[in-house]
């Protein structure tokens, strides 16, 4: 029925198809756009809630006494998270010294050596790691790994070291995924070039492709670190648990978020403000983080 | 926009039943949340409560004894389990405290550890982290691997109660594990560790690995004495419900406390029955 309208609309103003399809593109516009305003919200009502609940801390402990104080000890009335920050810390970096290198190896594999044949083997299997439960990892080192930990280290196992070798198989996938998307982005040309002037492959690897490709790379470790942070369940069966200072990779530690699950089924007052103001510091480190991806890839535009 | 109408509609007509759902399941379902320890005789006890009972349901969960006094004093569970007698800012919960059983708690080391008997004494010097090695205790020279439960563990609240008198604290060099399984399997694999569990979990039940009870101030941990209260560190298990116990968790409560469940899953778990210990 809209076809001699058709016709006529070329003299340059634009002609009405139809009521009924306007009404249909300006739902799906609004349908999408809900999509994404409610990832927004979502983020923003959690920030609120989190801060809200965690505000007390400052009134109740003094925000001093919370982030610096040395001793974690919430029955008794001390609510200090030092040793459980440098805990997530030690546990995290631990990660990314082990995966880092196991990551961007596979990434620059993936990417620059593999045939199509053995890619198509090694990628699904790299992607399959990240959809292992973190349960499954967990339960992985407390039946594998603790016991040869034990016998190394000779304590009982649970420390940062074994949560820092779960995570850093954890963490792979990320980085690796994403360090071979930013190692892909690079313009076929500079490889050619690179050969034509006689550059072996390793020399074109490490001399050009990994050079040119650093800032995606160094992204993708932030984006795992990011991961190693929040990660939970895997680390509170592994890192011990033990609120202390870091004095040796076989001594049990804890960290922020196990300390939070292990406690937030029976605690109350102070104790629960001071959970919550244990998920803030989560939430800004998380939040930090993501900013640096952002500014590094302001960097590279 | 009609269509608009009927999904809103559609939607309206698929929430509607899952409200009613909820009323005619209430009644038929009773929720007994709270300590680890108190598990196995709350499971074995629902499991024949239901088969006695058709179409009745009873859940349980271990999440340890604080999770299980917020969880009934909050109203999201009927029954409250616990290993601990209930703290003094929590006397104004208005719970019914109904005893259930009587418990030792036994340290545990290795077999291999050649250490047989400590003193309460010693103990609260090892746990708060005085003695650090074997040696001091009449054992090898090897460090003390300190295995402790987590704060919402019953069993940590009663050995704090009990062993760390004066003010002593725990160590927080202590490895923390969130169940008794836990904390058994961890101290038969290693040599130097120490823990404490329930006197009804030493015996291997549901694995294979062994470990050994210390007789603490020279008293062999076991059913006897821990009836006699003879054994030092020993415990009442309650039942916690909000205000007197009604309908089927009053129903739930009269079974445990049958001769049934006291002289048989009671006394399996290693348990000490109240019936005969005279209930406090």
């Amino acid at each position: 029925m809209s076809a001699p309208n058709g016709s006529t609309a070329v003299a340059g103003e634009l002609q009405l198809v139809s009521r009924q399809t306007q009404l249909k593109e300006w739902l799906l516009a609004a349908l999408f756009f809900a999509c994404a305003f409610l990832a927004v919200l979502a983020v923003a009502l959690i920030f609120i809630f989190v801060g809200w609940r965690a505000a007390p801390i400052v009134s109740e402990v003094g925000l001093s006494e919370f982030l610096l104080g040395s001793v974690w000890a919430p029955t008794d009335g001390d609510f200090g998270i030092r040793a459980l920050i440098q805990g997530s810390f030690v546990v995290t970096f631990g990660a990314l010294i082990m995966g880092t290198p196991l990551a961007v190896g596979t990434a620059v594999f993936l990417s620059e050596i593999a045939s199509p044949r053995i890619r198509s083997v090694v990628r699904p299997a790299v992607e399959l790691l990240a959809g292992i439960p973190s349960v499954v990892y967990g339960f992985f080192g407390v039946v594998m790994l603790r016991p040869i930990i034990a016998e190394v280290t000779g304590g009982v196992g649970f420390g940062p070291l074994t949560a820092s070798i779960v995570l850093a198989i954890m963490i792979v996938p990320t980085i690796a995924a994403l360090s071979e998307d930013a190692l892909g982005s690079i313009p076929m040309g500079i490889r050619e070039a690179s050969f034509a002037m006689g550059a072996t492959q390793w020399q074109t690897i490490y001399k050009v492709v990994v050079p040119a490709a650093k800032i995606g790379i160094v992204d993708a470790i932030i984006l795992g670190m990011g991961r190693a942070v929040g990660e939970t369940m895997a680390v509170l069966m592994l890192v011990g648990g033990a609120p202390q200072f870091f004095s040796g990779v076989g001594q049990p530690m804890s960290t922020l978020t196990s300390q939070i699950v292990m406690d937030m089924g029976y605690a109350t007052g102070t104790h629960r403000t001071a959970l919550f103001g244990m998920a803030a510091i989560l939430f800004v480190i998380s939040m930090a983080l993501v900013l640096t991806v952002r500014l590094l890839s302001r960097l590279r535009d | 926009m009609p269509r608009a109408l009927i999904l809103a509609a559609l939607l309206v007509a698929l929430a509607a039943p899952l409200s009613g759902c909820r009323d005619t399941g209430a009644d038929s379902q009773l929720i007994v949340t709270g300590s680890t320890t108190l598990l196995p005789i709350a499971e074995q006890a629902a499991q024949g409560y239901q088969e006695a009972n058709e179409g009745t349901s009873v859940l349980v969960s271990g999440l340890g004894s604080s999770a299980g006094i917020e969880a009934v004093s909050a109203g999201t569970s009927d029954i409250g389990t616990s290993s601990r007698d209930l703290k003094e800012e929590e006397g104004v919960l208005g719970l019914v405290d109904i005893p259930v059983a009587f418990d030792g708690i036994a340290v545990i080391v290795s077999p291999e550890n050649p250490v047989d008997a400590v003193t309460t004494q010693q103990l609260q010097d090892i746990f708060s982290g005085k003695i650090r090695n074997w040696q001091e205790v009449g054992g090898e020279n090897r460090r003390i691997d300190l295995v402790n439960r987590d704060e919402a563990s019953g069993t940590r609240e009663a050995f704090k109660k009990i062993v760390m008198a004066d003010d002593a604290r725990f160590d927080r060099s202590a490895v923390v594990l969130p169940g008794t399984g836990q904390v058994r399997d961890v101290v038969s694999h290693s040599e130097g560790a120490i823990g404490y569990i329930s006197v009804g979990f030493v015996e291997p039940r549901f694995t294979d690995t062994r470990v050994k009870a210390l007789k603490v101030d020279g008293v062999e941990p076991s059913e006897e004495t821990v009836t006699s209260k003879e054994y030092p560190i020993a415990r009442t298990l309650h039942f916690f419900t909000k205000g007197e116990p009604q309908g089927l968790a009053k129903s739930f409560i009269d079974y445990v406390l049958s001769s049934e469940i006291q002289n048989g899953v009671v006394v399996e778990a290693g348990f000490v029955p109240v019936t005969e210990g005279g209930g406090e």
